[in-house]
């Protein structure tokens, strides 16, 4: 099992860094929670399991002491993705890998159950989750129930990493999978999707969860989505300055975006945020073969710029 | 002189400072015959054109935007325009996936000499912007 | 007139077409997943089934209102001076929040203390609050992170709802609790609720007894020392990322900002809902921030709540148990626990767990 792996790494580590952060039970059975380690007797409230969606790294570039992190594969785009932009210090950064077979959407299975009120989750050998509620238990597949990303995740073996709990694992998803769902809305006329995200973006409330869990989101606190001066969005709450918000977080993440899908899952209003980052990320590819979060070595494509285009071709009139 | 007569629509133009600011007034000098709906904004280079402000345009009010920069090469700030092309390419590809006509955002190269081209490009696009018709992306909702 | 009404579940719908008559009519509805409060109208999905995510406070107490609008005029005799013009649309149309629930109604509660109950009553929330007749759903069941009854509510609490619904099998029992709610009984619709007086009460009952209490003793007594400790609060909430959501979903959260948006001598005064766990909160013009950390501005969410408005306002609890800010938060910060961390009783079995760890 991973989590003995996990736990001895962690106690392997704990002595050099200031603190192990990994995840601990939630509020109930089906929500897990950041659990920060400092001491070794603090390792037995460690779980490990499909629960584990959250993206830990996004606590990374705001700690100034040297840390340990357990991550999944996606998770460790983020890492790669704040090294290409020097927003982290490698040395500073003790990461424990965890080879993934794929996580839970807590929102999909919610959906699969009518919202009941969970009283228990296990897993069995199978891939299942079983759910229990007053109404008995449910068996879900994992593979059912994931998030988006899982179903076509490339990189389940974490692409960096100082320790790895377990066996790499190589994914069997075709690469074309992964941008499959972009290219399909792409395909609606432009008044469907006009019509959707008008639909869609009209429940935000504006409550920037989904900017403040992104882990690409580093400017926080000086976000222009708050400055007034420029005033770039007003406090009405039309749909007209919900969508600029959007547009902000979404073209501020431009070949950025590592699709964490943390912004999606915790939006409180089930909104489809993260389609319009991989949007930007399916063109990025395209454009400029670039894909966020995998060479620690690349740059990201807005940062720089080749003086003869090969894919950008003038437009005429 | 609009297009339509009597029925001009909002276009917005960011030209950057050192060459097609420079264009659009050699037109002027020239008194080259131009639509009049364009609305200029000054820039000191198309690498200050931030996305964004093309995305605020069209969604308070513009019925279309124009960028306009000094030839890949030639940018006063010797980088400005390729960053910005980049950007702007970025964008063009995005506006469709939300429902706006990608058609009503162009960006292009006008050098401070090419006052017919500019011409060209002013009365070009504010054709294509008329024939598109007015946009109403704006739509007040309280919820 | 009998005094309790009854509604069977076929004829909810004709109900709240009555009610719209005269009345704009929100109620949950489903959207994909999300159940949001929404004018009623015959192509809506409604969803009695589970709390709406959002809570229904934004129909009395708007996200986003203008309070005026303002232009500047000129003098046409002397250019030099200004006068500016001001108008506000104070009209508010009767409404109906229906099928919200106990704790959503009970939050109007806490917010009459700030906006009615004082010398200089909030005008537009009053209005509001006045012209809208809240009809609740009591609970059947607690969602996850609801903790009603340890805030001295519970799913069938009766403050601040106008009429209480308890569902049944065929349909359900409604409670007037106020005049305005004594009205809906003349509906139609409404049958006599007598017979039906026992079953609701002991499904009330049992209701209760499921939600859990997560305070030891009735009476939360925050230890001083312990919210007084940075230290406490550091590990406490150090997940906390630092977003909208416990705020903006808190049916008793009501912090709010005032902003000038004008152009060309033309504008108005919008009122909108801050939150105290944005950054921008405290900032103040200097750019001094007084809360600079988010464990700071986690302080003051719970010491609002749990600490500094009981201390002006008789001891009532700002907070009505809802569960939302646990639901819905993005790392899972429960405040249930932290509170209970936070008692004199809780203080204690952490001093013993802390000295068993060293
Ligand atoms: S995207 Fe891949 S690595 Fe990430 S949780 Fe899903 S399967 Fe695991
Ligand atoms: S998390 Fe959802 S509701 Fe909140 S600002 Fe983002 S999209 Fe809007
Ligand atoms: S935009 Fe969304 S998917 Fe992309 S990095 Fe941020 S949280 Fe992750
Ligand atoms: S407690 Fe949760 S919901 Fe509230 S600000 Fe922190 S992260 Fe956001
Ligand atoms: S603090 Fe949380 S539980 Fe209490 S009323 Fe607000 S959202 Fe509900
Ligand atoms: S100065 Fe003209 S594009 Fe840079």
């Amino acid at each position: 099992m991973s989590t003995e792996k996990v736990k001895e790494a962690i106690a392997k580590i704990l002595p050099d860094v200031e603190t192990v952060i990994c995840y601990q039970q939630g509020f109930d059975g089906l929500h897990t929670t950041p659990l920060f380690i400092k001491i070794p007797e603090e390792i037995n409230g460690l779980i490990w399991n499909p629960l584990c969606v959250q993206n830990l790294t996004s606590y990374l570039p705001s700690i100034k002491k040297k840390v340990g992190i357990v991550v999944k594969g996606c998770d460790s785009r983020t890492i790669v993705q704040y090294l290409q932009e020097g927003l982290i210090d490698r040395e500073k950064i003790v990461i424990i890998g965890v080879p993934c077979t794929g996580v839970v959407s807590v929102k999909k299975v919610l959906r699969e159950i009518g919202h009941q009120p969970v009283a228990g989750v296990a897993f069995d050998d199978n891939g299942n989750i079983v759910v229990k509620t007053s109404k008995g238990d449910r068996t879900l597949a994992i593979a059912d129930v994931c998030p988006d990303k899982c179903a076509t995740c490339q990189y389940p073996t974490p692409i960096v990493y100082d320790y790895l709990a377990g066996d790499p694992i190589k994914s069997d998803k075709p690469k074309e999978s992964v941008h499959e769902d972009i290219r399909q809305f792409d395909e609606k006329t432009l008044e469907e999707k006009k019509a959707y995200w008008e639909k869609e973006l009209e429940k935000c409330i504006r409550c920037y969860a989904c900017r403040n869990a992104c882990p690409m989101c580093i400017c926080q606190d000086s976000c222009i989505a708050e400055t007034r001066e420029p005033h770039w969005i007003s406090q009405k709450l039309s749909l007209t300055e919900k969508f600029m918000f959007h547009m902000i977080h979404a073209v501020h993440l431009a070949g950025r975006c590592v699709e964490c899908g943390e912004c999606e899952r915790v939006c409180p209003m089930d909104i489809p945020v993260a389609k319009l980052k991989k949007k930007i990320n399916t063109e990025m590819k395209e454009l400029f073969n670039y894909e966020p979060g995998v060479d620690p070595d690349g740059k990201p494509p807005m940062y720089t710029f080749n003086v003869d285009e090969v894919k950008i071709k003038e437009h005429k009139l | 002189m609009s297009v339509v007569a009597g029925k001009e629509l909002r276009i917005v133009g960011f030209l950057c400072n050192w060459c097609s600011y420079g264009g659009a007034d050699t037109a002027g000098v020239s008194r080259f015959k131009q639509p009049t709906d364009l609305r200029i904004i000054k820039v000191p280079c198309s690498g200050r054109v931030d996305p964004l402000f093309v995305v605020r345009a069209l969604l308070t009010g513009a019925d279309g935007v124009l960028v306009s920069g000094c030839h890949p090469r030639d940018c006063h700030y010797t980088d400005g325009n390729f960053y910005a092309r980049r950007r702007l390419e970025m964008l063009k590809r995005l506006l469709p996936f939300v429902g706006i006509d990608e058609r009503r955002f162009h960006y292009t190269w006008v050098s401070a000499s090419e006052g017919q081209k500019w011409q060209q490009v002013v009365t070009d696009f504010t054709n294509r912007i008329h024939q598109l018709g007015p946009l109403h992306v704006k739509k007040e909702n309280e919820g | 007139m009998p005094d309790t009404g009854y509604l069977p579940k076929e004829k909810v719908k004709d109900f709240m077409r009555e009610l719209a008559k005269d009345a704009v009519v929100y109620a949950p509805c489903l959207e994909g997943d999300t159940v949001i409060f929404r004018p009623f109208s015959e192509e809506r999905t409604l969803c009695f089934d589970r709390p709406a995510n959002s809570p229904p406070k934004s129909v009395i107490y708007p996200q986003s209102e203008q309070l005026f609008a303002f232009e500047y005029k000129k003098d046409p005799e002397d250019h030099q001076k200004m006068s500016v013009e001001l108008k506000a649309d104070t009209n508010v149309p009767g409404m109906v929040i229906f099928a919200a629930r106990p704790c959503d109604a009970r939050g109007f509660t806490i917010y009459d203390r700030v906006f009615i109950d004082t010398d200089t009553p909030d005008p537009y929330y009053k209005k509001r609050r006045e012209n809208t007749l809240i009809v609740t759903l009591s609970c059947a069941e607690p969602s996850p992170g609801c903790f009603c009854v340890g805030v001295g509510g519970g799913p069938a609490h009766k403050e601040g709802s106008d009429a209480m619904m308890t569902e049944l099998e065929g349909g359900y029992f409604i409670e007037p609790v106020s005049e305005k709610g004594k009205a809906i009984l003349n509906k139609s619709m409404i049958e006599d609720g007598s017979p039906y007086l026992q079953k609701a009460q002991e499904a009330q009952a049992k209701a209760h007894e499921a939600v859990k209490n997560p305070f030891e003793t009735d009476k939360l007594k925050i230890s001083q020392d312990l919210f007084n400790n940075d230290a406490f609060w550091e590990e406490a909430v150090s997940k906390c990322v630092s977003c909208g959501a416990c705020t903006y979903l808190c049916p008793t959260c009501y912090c709010f900002n005032i902003t000038d948006e004008q152009a060309s001598g033309k504008g108005e005064r919008i009122r909108s809902w801050d939150a105290c766990m944005f950054f921008h909160f405290t900032l103040e013009a200097s750019t001094h921030n007084p809360r600079p950390t988010r464990f700071q501005r986690f302080k003051n969410r719970v010491g609002h709540k749990f600490v500094y408005y009981p201390e002006k306002y008789d001891g009532a609890i700002a907070c009505c148990g809802c569960g939302r800010c646990i639901r819905y938060c993005p790392v899972s910060v429960d405040i249930s626990e932290i509170v209970s961390n936070l008692t004199e009783s809780g203080q204690k079995q952490q001093q013993t767990a802390g000295s068993a760890k060293k």
